[in-house]
């Protein structure tokens, strides 16, 4: 099972690719659609279109993304924790550096990158961006990752003594938080305070705090989890698979009864049900062959450098596409895989190429 | 070459990436920042491949990964 963790993870960043893949496609059908229908093309003409659930459907499949690197974070803390009663701080300091390092030199590339575009931010409005992450819509995740592994300590023992509450709890949260968002996305009248739950930003921890939490009670429970949740294992590939076709549902009917034509994407009480019962049916699955073990596993370890790499290789493939051969837009089935294979091809060379070059002994201090 | 310095040489070359030379088996790999999360799990896909030692999910510990010692002390009983 442990060693399946670093395959999890691989699947995770190929999910993180396909995840902004559908973003870049959605952009090319609703925001760059004048430029291959023509000036006078009819805003979002294109929803609902076999390209529109395409990228849907894979945008649902792949929305177990986040909560898996959280939960194998999480079981970081329960390892790295051990038999003492708290992980201790140094470690806590160690992982976040490591993490910080590569974050505000990719952080800075993204904001020159804004800049080159011509937006320019006040000071403080840098220094928060680093905070939050909003320099690109990912990078939310490192400042996320930080506020799960500084607040760890005060997990670890609830995690040790009393898992199920702190578990209940963290289920408790997160399903509120969700399902708050109903209201706020459909301005339905709801108590101010209920309103601003599911109002709260995805950088903040609140909202993951489940993931991060079962990863870490997993970690400190394996035997017994693998134990309790084998007998349940169809129940739980069932459910993620059937809620699939239901969270792209749930979602439609969220953008339909909104009275808007597009709500960015954001995980909501039926992604979290998939989430978890992915998750649940990987612990489950622990003796099933994984296919490409070696090459998967691979990419789980380089998921961080990949994760902070691929958004401006992204961003720069899918703009460079739209001012020299726009026309590739308007084919969904040709621009998509484009910014897939770019995306996880061209950050996996440049780790290549560095790992090869000099700077080598930089590789960590640039890709974690 | 004994099971030490190939895990001291994995660890150098393959996670250090040259950043710290003077690793020594007595080292906190955690606590300093050597290997994190995914570092664990490479350590435990190395094990199995160039040992061909499966390491039960309940021996994936800190107390046997902390060092490289404590790790080759650990697989010293395969």
């Amino acid at each position: 099972m442990v060693r399946r963790l670093l395959y999890l993870n691989g699947i995770a960043i190929v999910a993180v690719i396909l995840f902004h893949s559908t973003g870049w496609g959605f952009t090319a059908l609703f925001a760059w659609d004048k430029v291959y229908l023509g000036a006078t093309a009819v805003p979002f003409s294109l929803k609902n279109t076999p390209s529109y659930y395409a990228l849907r459907i894979m945008e649902q499949t792949v929305m177990a993304a986040i909560p898996v690197f959280l939960f194998v974070s999480g079981y970081f803390i329960a390892f790295a924790t051990g038999r003492k009663d708290n992980i201790g701080w140094p470690l806590i300091g160690a992982r976040v550096k490591n993490l910080i390092v590569p974050y505000v030199l990719w952080g800075a590339l993204a904001l020159l990158m804004l800049f080159v575009q011509g937006t320019v931010w006040t000071p403080k409005q840098y220094l928060v961006s680093f905070l939050i992450g909003n320099m690109t819509p990912a990078y939310y995740y490192i400042p996320l990752l930080i506020q799960l592994y500084a607040i760890s300590p005060f997990i670890v023992p609830l995690a040790k003594k009393r898992w199920k509450l702190l578990l209940a709890i963290a289920v408790f949260v997160q399903l509120l938080i969700h399902a708050m968002q109903f209201p706020m996305l459909l301005h339905l009248d709801v108590p101010d305070w209920l309103l601003r739950l599911g109002m709260i930003p995805k950088w903040f921890f609140p909202t993951r705090f489940l993931w991060f939490t079962l990863g870490i009670v997993v970690g400190f429970n394996l035997t017994s989890f693998k134990q309790a949740l084998y007998r349940w294992r169809w129940v739980f590939l069932g459910t993620a698979v059937l809620l699939i076709p239901l969270g792209v549902l749930e979602w439609e009917w969220i953008l339909r009864h909104s009275g808007q034509q597009w709500i960015d994407t954001r995980e909501t009480l039926l992604d979290s049900i998939y989430s978890a019962s992915m998750l649940l049916a990987f612990i489950a699955f622990d003796k099933m062959p994984l296919p490409q073990m070696k090459r998967v596993s691979d990419w789980g370890t380089k998921s961080f450098g990949i994760y902070l790499a691929h958004i401006p290789v992204m961003e720069v493939v899918a703009r460079g596409i739209y001012h020299v051969a726009p026309a590739v837009l308007g084919y969904q089935i040709l621009f998509v895989p484009i910014i897939i294979v770019t995306g996880m091809g061209i950050p996996l060379l440049m780790m290549y190429l560095i790992n090869l070059s000099p700077a080598r002994r930089f590789y960590t201090y640039i890709f974690g | 070459m004994d099971r030490e310095n190939i895990l001291l040489g994995y660890i150098k070359d393959e996670l250090l990436r040259g950043r710290k030379g003077d690793l020594k088996a007595v080292d906190d790999l955690l606590s300093n920042g050597i290997i994190d999360s995914l570092g664990i799990l490479q350590m435990v896909a190395f094990i199995e491949e160039r040992f061909n030692i499966q390491v039960p999910d309940e021996d994936v510990v800190f107390e046997n990964f902390q060092s490289v010692k404590a790790l080759s002390d650990y697989l010293a009983q395969y």
